[in-house]
């Protein structure tokens, strides 16, 4: 009796505890008591709030667990989903508001083959291979002469340096054009899309998009689908060079062509300008014969034209001499000398006029008359 | 300064075009003048090259 007399004691003002007395003094007892570890289960409930914040509980068969994980923790990770064996670790905890004991995450694997990345990478690749992104025939060849070149990497760093000096060396012809993007942390996918975005705009040949090796969470912008659609919709040609050579990223994949490191990528992107020397000096020389070969034609054509003029020349004069003798031959049997060769005779007056007729000669007459070989004078008697 | 390309692509075209076709000599003369001098600016273009760099600062677009 006298324990129930002290319960009801207790029930004043002064013996109860607040909710918020009870509840923190239970996140206390319970933060000292279980320090953070690691608690295997399976997710359901999974809710990513727009503030970038994750909730889900863990279950198994007997019991369930509420987790939140922030966005501070998880932003490199992609969202796993509802029936996903995880791990976490996690610190438990009391959230006083609520008065809900959960576990606040701050790591999370997939105990799936390859993760929670390897999930979410094939995830995105089946999407842009349904929309026909990684097919071969949509590769498009490089420009043998760049103008402009553009590069998407991190401003400062390896990267940038190995691309401008290699460039430098091969093709300085061109202008490079650096636009700094974050490669790696909760705005890298942004910043890369955005920075792609404003080289769309730009009168690019080649772009080249960089970053340097790191693990698969620090890789993690290149490969998510919004990167690999921001890529693949460039109207210029790309070359990827993410990571090293055995990390292929969604990039790598999308992009025209996937260089093993940043300096391969600007060799890709560029001639070798000693080779293009080479080649200059191979057209002058096709240009100086060609001239000759063409100055030679013209020569022999001059040859022939020539010789066709005198040829044509020749051929006229032959028939105009083959003309002429027909012509004397006609008026040879036409001349009046034949007539008096055959022993007939014309007279004439002394003013030359042709005597035909007996009227015309009338006694005492001169005539001059002109026989075969000559003119002799003569009177009518 | 004309782009590199174009400029290289013009002169394989003048070589080619000489090469084949059968041209009158003040043609082929002009053709010949021409390839020698886009000759000459490509090789200066590839002895004198520096390479620019151009950073475009990250101003975020508007969106």
């Amino acid at each position: 009796m006298g324990q129930s007399l002290d319960l009801f004691a207790a029930a004043s003002a002064e013996g109860a505890w607040t909710v918020g007395e009870v509840t923190r003094r239970a996140r206390t007892v319970i933060e000292a008591g279980l320090p953070p570890l690691w608690v295997r289960g399976e997710i359901t409930g999974f809710k990513a709030w727009r503030s970038g914040h994750w909730y889900f509980s863990l279950r198994d068969k007997t019991a369930q667990l509420r987790c939140v994980m922030f966005a501070k923790q998880n932003y490199m990770l992609p969202a796993p989903v509802d029936g996903m064996q995880v791990f976490v670790f996690a610190r438990p905890s009391v959230y006083e508001e609520k008065g809900d004991f959960q576990l606040t995450v701050m790591e999370l694997l997939s105990t799936a083959e390859g993760g929670l990345w390897k999930l979410a990478f094939e995830k995105a690749k089946a999407a842009l291979l349904k929309d026909g992104l990684l097919d071969p025939a949509r590769k498009r060849r490089l420009p043998l002469f760049p103008s402009r070149i553009a590069v998407v990497t991190s401003p400062d760093g390896a990267v940038l340096r190995d691309i401008q000096s290699v460039v430098g060396r091969r093709w300085p012809l061109a202008e490079l054009i650096v636009v700094p993007a974050q490669v790696q942390g909760a705005k890298a996918e942004a910043s890369v899309c955005s920075a792609l975005n404003r080289i769309r705009r730009l009168p690019v040949d080649v772009l080249i998009v960089a970053r340097g090796g790191g693990s698969v969470e620090d890789l993690w912008a290149f490969n998510t689908e919004r990167v690999a659609r921001a890529v693949a919709a460039m109207p210029m040609p790309v070359i990827s060079a993410i990571g090293h050579e055995t990390d292929v990223t969604l990039c790598d994949l999308v992009a025209d062509l996937r260089a093993p490191t940043p300096s391969a990528a600007a060799e890709a992107a560029t001639p070798d300008r000693s080779e293009v020397l080479q080649q200059c000096g191979v057209l002058g020389q096709r240009l100086a014969r060609a001239l000759r070969i063409a100055s030679r034609h013209v020569v022999e054509r001059l040859d022939r034209t020539g010789d066709r003029l005198v040829r044509s020349i020749d051929n006229r004069l032959e028939r105009s001499r083959a003309l002429l003798a027909t012509h004397s031959a006609r008026l040879d049997a036409l001349s009046p000398l034949r007539v008096l060769g055959r022993g007939y005779a014309v007279a004439r007056d002394v003013d030359g006029n042709v005597l035909k007729r007996v009227a015309q000669l009338p006694s005492g007459k001169e005539f001059r008359l002109r026989v075969t070989d000559g003119e002799v004078n003569g009177r009518v008697q | 300064m004309a782009e590199f390309s174009k400029q290289l692509e013009r002169l394989e075209a003048i070589v080619r075009r000489l090469e084949s076709e059968d041209l009158d000599l003040d043609e082929a003369l002009k053709l010949f003048e021409e390839g020698v001098e886009r000759l000459r600016v490509a090789r200066e273009q590839l002895a004198q090259a520096e390479l620019k760099v151009k950073k475009v600062l990250e101003i975020e677009s508007p969106s």
